[in-house]
């Protein structure tokens, strides 16, 4: 039991950013009004993806240097379950942006850079089911995703501070921080960040425990 | 170690040399869309249509010519290189050789768009400067899917959708800085875009020279 803590933890925090994100009180703002509600949901995503495709990137540093099957396996299914989340966060702000920019999808540096993360990842996967041999398929796919992972920081990390967005907190327009005079969104925001993550590292958990079992099953 | 990639680079222009018939390809394909181009947008060119064109028609033939990289080595010959040179030396002389073919596919695809869509450029120095900037860039990312492409039985699907989404961040800075080109450029402005390029490259360069390595391992 003492190993599982930080599930139970998951739970209670995305049970608590449920609760408090749509209940707890929030800033009132034009044109924003009751949807800046999405940044519990939205953003956190987003911390997940990063943090699960990091995570991918270490597995995949681990499989160069050692060669382990193991860590082959973990670094596909981080980056499946980053991918998820990522979609997660591309569903979520499309919704959004419906309703404040008056469009599903608008050319914004953000928004490409959630296109070309998802493209990546997508030939990423390709590549794994290109390849028969699995020493071969695990190297190879561990030394793209090296590089198409400092590939995807520059994308979404550097080049949107060289230009203006439509999002919170660039080009002028205010982060949330600047609205949250009293604390009460940081309440709920930094859980639902931490809480998301670890629900992510839960999925990919039991992914490769149940890829680990199917391998022994096909093996007998 | 400067000799061992000049004299890969030597080599790999004397193979692609006897078969010639794979740059006349690329420039065939270059010449076609080109006026497949001019045919579909004959009257309505605007700079901007012009530089989103010359990109893209670029890109394509830049995939295509860097594709057969490792054409030759597909089959037991890296077995001999593998011995000879360290893995590093090989691919940065495919790195030079690229580098210069991307050139040359550059100023071929420029001139084909000058002949046929006008002559709508305020500033060719700058426009050349980016050409060469982006040759360097391209250069090291498609040299080194080639390599993985290659490795993974050269599916010919596999280039493109392995390289064009490592190339965007270039691509987006690319049309954006000469898209003031074409229609009047200050170096001064312009300076910290043309120093994210050449740092982009040098960082791809310096990925593909730690990396190969573990690709070419069999």
């Amino acid at each position: 039991m003492i190993k599982h803590w930080w599930k139970a933890l998951a739970v209670l925090l995305v049970l608590y950013t449920i609760i408090l994100g749509f209940l707890g009180p929030v800033s009132r703002l034009p044109i924003l009004n009751e949807t800046i509600r999405v940044l519990y949901f939205h953003v956190p995503m987003w911390f997940g993806m990063i943090l699960l495709m990091g995570g991918s990137v270490i597995f995949s540093i681990q499989h160069l240097s050692s060669a382990s099957p193991e860590a082959d396996l973990k670094a596909r299914e981080t980056a499946v379950t980053g991918f998820f989340l990522a979609f997660l966060g591309l569903a979520t702000g499309s919704i959004w942006a419906r309703y404040t920019w008056g469009a599903y999808w608008v050319n914004d540096p953000k928004l490409n850079g959630t296109a070309v993360t998802m493209l990546i990842y997508l030939a990423y996967f390709v590549l794994r089911s290109s390849v028969e041999d699995q020493q071969k398929k695990g190297r190879l796919a561990a030394v793209y995703n090296i590089f198409a992972f400092v590939m995807m920081i520059v994308f979404i990390g550097i080049l949107p501070r060289m230009t203006d967005s439509l999002h919170p907190g660039n080009g002028g327009n205010p982060a949330f921080g600047q609205y949250d005079l009293d604390n009460d969104m940081r309440k709920v925001f930094y859980p639902a960040v931490i809480g998301w993550a670890l629900i992510g590292v839960w999925i990919t958990n039991i992914k490769v425990r149940y890829e680990k079992l199917r391998l022994l099953k096909n093996e007998r | 170690m400067l000799l061992q990639i000049i004299q890969i680079f030597k080599l790999n222009v004397r193979l692609e040399w006897q078969q010639r018939q794979s740059y006349f390809a690329v420039v065939l394909y270059v010449l076609t869309t080109v006026y497949l181009t001019y045919l579909v947008f004959n009257g309505i060119m605007s700079p901007e249509t012009w530089n989103s064109f010359f990109w893209i028609i670029f890109i394509f033939a830049a995939v295509q010519a860097a594709y057969r990289s490792f054409y030759f080595e597909a089959d037991r010959r890296f077995l001999l290189y593998f011995g000879m040179v360290k893995p590093q030396v090989l691919v940065l002389g495919k790195i030079l050789y690229n580098f210069i073919y991307l050139i040359f596919i550059g100023l071929i695809s420029f001139a084909c768009m000058l002949f046929f869509l006008g002559d709508i450029i305020a500033d060719p120095p700058a426009f050349l400067v980016l050409l060469v900037l982006a040759a360097a860039g391209f250069s090291a990312i498609l040299t080194f899917v080639a390599g993985i492409s290659a490795k993974a039985g050269n599916n010919p699907a596999l280039p493109a959708i392995l390289s064009i989404p490592l190339i965007y961040p270039q691509v987006l800075t690319l049309s954006r800085t000469s898209i003031r080109a074409l229609t009047g450029f200050s170096w001064e402005l312009n300076a910290p875009l043309l120093l994210v390029l050449l740092l982009l490259a040098l960082a791809t360069l310096l990925l593909s020279y730690l990396l190969f390595a573990y690709l070419w391992r069999d």
